[in-house]
């Protein structure tokens, strides 16, 4: 007995010992569902850095150049990518906050702007000590934001509106307001500028900088707020009834948990972050109201979030990522004289990317499937594969013909039909449809075609490219069928 | 033959056609929400087709030198981006509304991009052909009518017809029947033997095209150039003009001639030029915007199509 009792009180502490957060997190990254989402952003990342380079190498730009000097870039200056990070990390928490909960914020915008000009108010206004006037204009903009996202909360809980559509207005009507303040009521007396703004705040509420010219200290409230966020959705019975509301409110609401409380206070928390960024923004900043200042923090708080799949760590990555993108951008603009905006080409493609995983899943298992394919049966799967290369080779050819200038309408309109017949192309051949081949058969004979009509009226601009594509494609198209036949024969194609 | 005219007349003239000029892109883009969304897919992008359309139309326009030609490159680029859209919301049932997000990202950075590539141009392009204006000859010396419809830019009145067209279509046709049944109850459809992804897909490219076609008619016959964004919101303006007309062609039409008479009496408030008006001028243009939210917070019951947002998946075969 006493043997079985001792043996027992040494088992005990083993099996209850509480597992440490270390150990969960020890034991997450052995799982796939954690790098799985992982994953998918980084071949969301890939993938649309591929199309964006199409998309300078089409439009005159060398995408290898850009690319070494957007890298180089990112890595040389990381007080630079840390402060553009700042305000991301705060409005990329506040939407994956209010999408925890089910809801889409895509006002941050508003709620930013609401936030600063509370927290320029006061900063300028009002007289206080040197560390307390900081916090309060941070804590009277988190409350101002806060308001506006509760209003689109309240109306989203006990009237049904719907967040998307009242918060966008709500960021345009917030928008429109703190116009009209900064231009009549609060205006700079004796400003000279053309756009309007508000007196300077006191040099009390300044947030200070941590090194160099442009990182301030808001780097580390956005840092603070992410473990805030993080333990408020893990940790806190508030954060744990937001996502049992936001994975299914119906369930939610039959386990006890009101619904309405929560959304309304999702939204208001989201807002609050949407406000503290623009605090935080106007105080380490701008050091004032500027009428349209804000180069859509709140807009790009969502790719951030979305990049980050809601969850506050990955939300601070991905703003670090994106911080990064945008000081590479700079630098890529200076040295390779790409346009800026490509950063914003870029980080579009990784929502698009991003929003349909699927689109990840499909092209590695077709991937797989035709690395397979190629090593079992070569006779019909090297023409397919040939077929697919010619498609992409056509669309991008053609897309380059389109862009080329002094071309007759005509002429543009056809290679531009030979694009989009090449991506269709391939398309049908990657999912391997039944009738691929007749699409690749219309493509060729619209090569043809370009080649005749260019070589009749515009002097064989492009003649011999479209002599060869078409030999090359009627080439493969004579393999497609061959291998077509015999698989009807066979009986593993439909005729 | 001219009379002194008394100038509150002509104003009135100038706010009519004012008003009509500033609804017909928020009418067509709506269209296109109200197809989309009828089909149950939720077009947040339509200010990125129509931003597209708007470039592409422009380019076109100022390589060929035909704005007609222009204007269909307009409609096919809105189009086109709208088949992105569409396959990354029904082919692979992605999340339509972030889908949406992307699609503006993509076409704000990629319309500036190009103005850079094209032009050269940092904020404006190059004027370019436009689409040349409808005279009306006969009413051209009516005091009202002469200012106001005097002279029109056609596709202000194509407006009108796509309007009856999209009522015809959606309410009168086969297709148009599958569209408002794949948005209010998919699986139903899909008893009914109809590939519902089919019918999403087409409807989110009419979508795009009727978006595109708003857009185009901003840089081809409003203002004769490309600008950096031109749409500057247009697009979030067409998707409360939607859900104002309840999801209707002619709410549409409706909702977006009053949202462009807003448009219109603020521009007419900053002819007359009265500063005690000017001072308030900002809250006429947020008008549309709050009636909107307090439409949807309950003043009038608003229904959107019941399977509008979600992606339908078929049930696996048992």
């Amino acid at each position: 007995m006493t043997a079985d009792e001792s043996s027992a009180e040494v088992e005990v502490p083993l099996t209850t010992k509480p597992l440490s957060s270390l150990d969960l997190l020890n034991a997450k990254l052995y799982t796939w569902s954690f790098w799985k989402p992982v994953m998918w952003a980084v071949i969301s990342i890939v993938l649309s850095l591929i199309v964006s380079a199409v998309i300078m190498l089409l439009s005159g730009y060398d995408p290898l150049l850009a690319y070494r000097t957007l890298f180089y870039g990112m890595i040389i200056q990381p007080d630079y990518a840390l402060y553009f990070a700042t305000p991301l990390i705060l409005t990329g928490l506040s939407v994956a906050l209010a999408f925890k909960c089910g809801l889409f914020n895509i006002g941050a915008e508003g709620q930013v702007y609401m936030g600063s000009m509370a927290a320029a108010i006061v900063g300028y206004a009002v007289a206080l000590p040197i560390v307390i006037h900081p916090l309060t204009c941070l804590a009277i903009g988190a409350i101002a934001g806060g308001l506006w996202g509760f209003v689109p909360g309240l109306l989203k809980a006990y009237r049904g509106a719907h967040e998307v559509v009242t918060t966008m207005m709500l960021s345009y009507t917030a928008i429109l307001f703190t116009q009209w303040l900064a231009t009549y009521p609060l205006r700079e007396p004796g400003q000279v500028q053309l756009t309007p703004q508000l007196p300077a705040i006191l040099p009390s509420a300044a947030i200070p900088n941590v090194v160099g010219n442009y990182l301030h200290w808001g780097i580390a409230l956005a840092i603070v707020s992410v473990f805030v966020v993080a333990f408020i959705l893990n940790r806190t019975v508030l954060g744990y009834e937001m996502r049992a509301v936001g994975f299914n409110r119906d369930a939610a609401e039959y386990a006890g948990i009101d619904p309405r409380r929560n959304m309304a206070l999702a939204l208001g928390l989201s807002g609050a972050l949407a406000g503290l960024a623009g605090a935080g923004e106007i105080l380490g900043n701008y050091g004032r109201f500027i009428d349209h200042w804000s180069p859509g923090i709140g807009f790009d708080g969502i790719t951030v979030a979305v990049l980050g799949r809601n969850h506050p760590w990955g939300t601070l990555l991905a703003a670090i990522f994106f911080g990064a993108l945008r000081s590479g951008g700079t630098f890529m603009n200076a040295v390779a004289h790409v346009p800026i905006e490509m950063v914003g080409v870029i980080q579009g493609l990784i929502v698009l990317f991003v929003a349909a995983p699927r689109v990840n899943d499909w092209l590695a298992k077709s991937g797989f499937g035709y690395a397979i394919w190629v090593k079992n049966e070569p006779k019909i799967a090297v023409p397919n594969l040939a077929a697919l290369v010619f498609g992409v080779i056509s669309s991008v050819l053609a897309l380059g013909y389109c862009t080329m200038k002094g071309l007759g309408g005509m002429f543009i309109g056809l290679y531009f039909l030979v694009a989009i017949v090449g991506a269709v192309s391939f398309g049908m051949t990657l999912s391997k449809y039944r009738r691929a081949p007749f699409i690749h058969v219309v493509l060729c004979m619209l090569w043809l075609l370009t080649g005749a009509v260019d070589s009749l009226y515009l002097g064989g601009v492009s003649f011999r490219t479209a002599a060869v594509m078409s030999i090359a494609g009627f080439m493969i198209a004579v393999a497609l069928f061959w291998v077509r036949s015999k698989m009807i024969k066979e009986g593993r194609c439909q005729p | 033959m001219m009379q002194a005219i008394d100038p509150n007349l002509l104003l009135l003239g100038w706010l009519i056609r004012s008003t009509l000029e500033m609804s017909t892109p928020l009418v067509l883009a709506a269209l296109g929400g109200m197809f989309s969304e009828k089909s149950g897919i939720v077009n947040i992008g339509l200010e990125g087709m129509m931003l597209m359309g708007a470039f592409t139309a422009a380019a076109v326009s100022w390589y060929t030198g035909n704005p007609w030609l222009g204007l269909l490159g307009g409609i096919a680029s809105g189009g086109l981006l709208a088949v992105v859209h569409a396959v990354a919301c029904v082919t692979f049932k992605g999340n339509q509304i972030v889908s949406g997000t992307g699609v503006i990202l993509f076409a704000s950075g990629f319309t500036t991009v190009m103005l850079k590539v094209v032009w050269n141009a940092q904020g404006a392009s190059d004027p370019v052909t436009k689409i040349p204006d409808v005279y009306i000859n006969p009413i051209k010396d009516v005091p009202i009518l002469g200012t106001a419809f005097g002279q029109m830019s056609p596709i202000v009145y194509l407006m009108f017809v796509m309007v009856a067209l999209s009522y015809y279509v959606l309410y009168r046709t086969p297709f148009g029947l599958r569209v408002r049944a794949s948005g209010e109850d998919p699986s139903t459809l899909d008893t009914a033997g109809v590939n519902v992804d089919h019918v999403r897909f087409v409807a989110v490219v009419i979508s795009g095209c009727l978006a595109g076609f708003g857009g185009s008619y901003l840089s081809i016959s409003f203002l004769g150039f490309f600008g950096k964004l031109m749409t500057g919101g247009q697009g979030f303006i067409a998707l409360a003009a939607l859900i104002f007309g309840n999801w209707t062609p002619i709410g549409c039409l409706l909702a977006g001639v009053f949202f462009g008479f807003l448009n219109g009496f603020q521009n007419t408030i900053q002819i007359l030029n009265v500063p005690e008006l000017q001072l308030y001028l900002n809250f006429v243009k947020m008008l549309p915007y709050v009636l909107v939210v307090v439409a949807l917070a309950g003043i009038r019951k608003s229904i959107p199509p019941k399977a509008v947002g979600t992606a339908y998946e078929k049930e696996a075969k048992a």
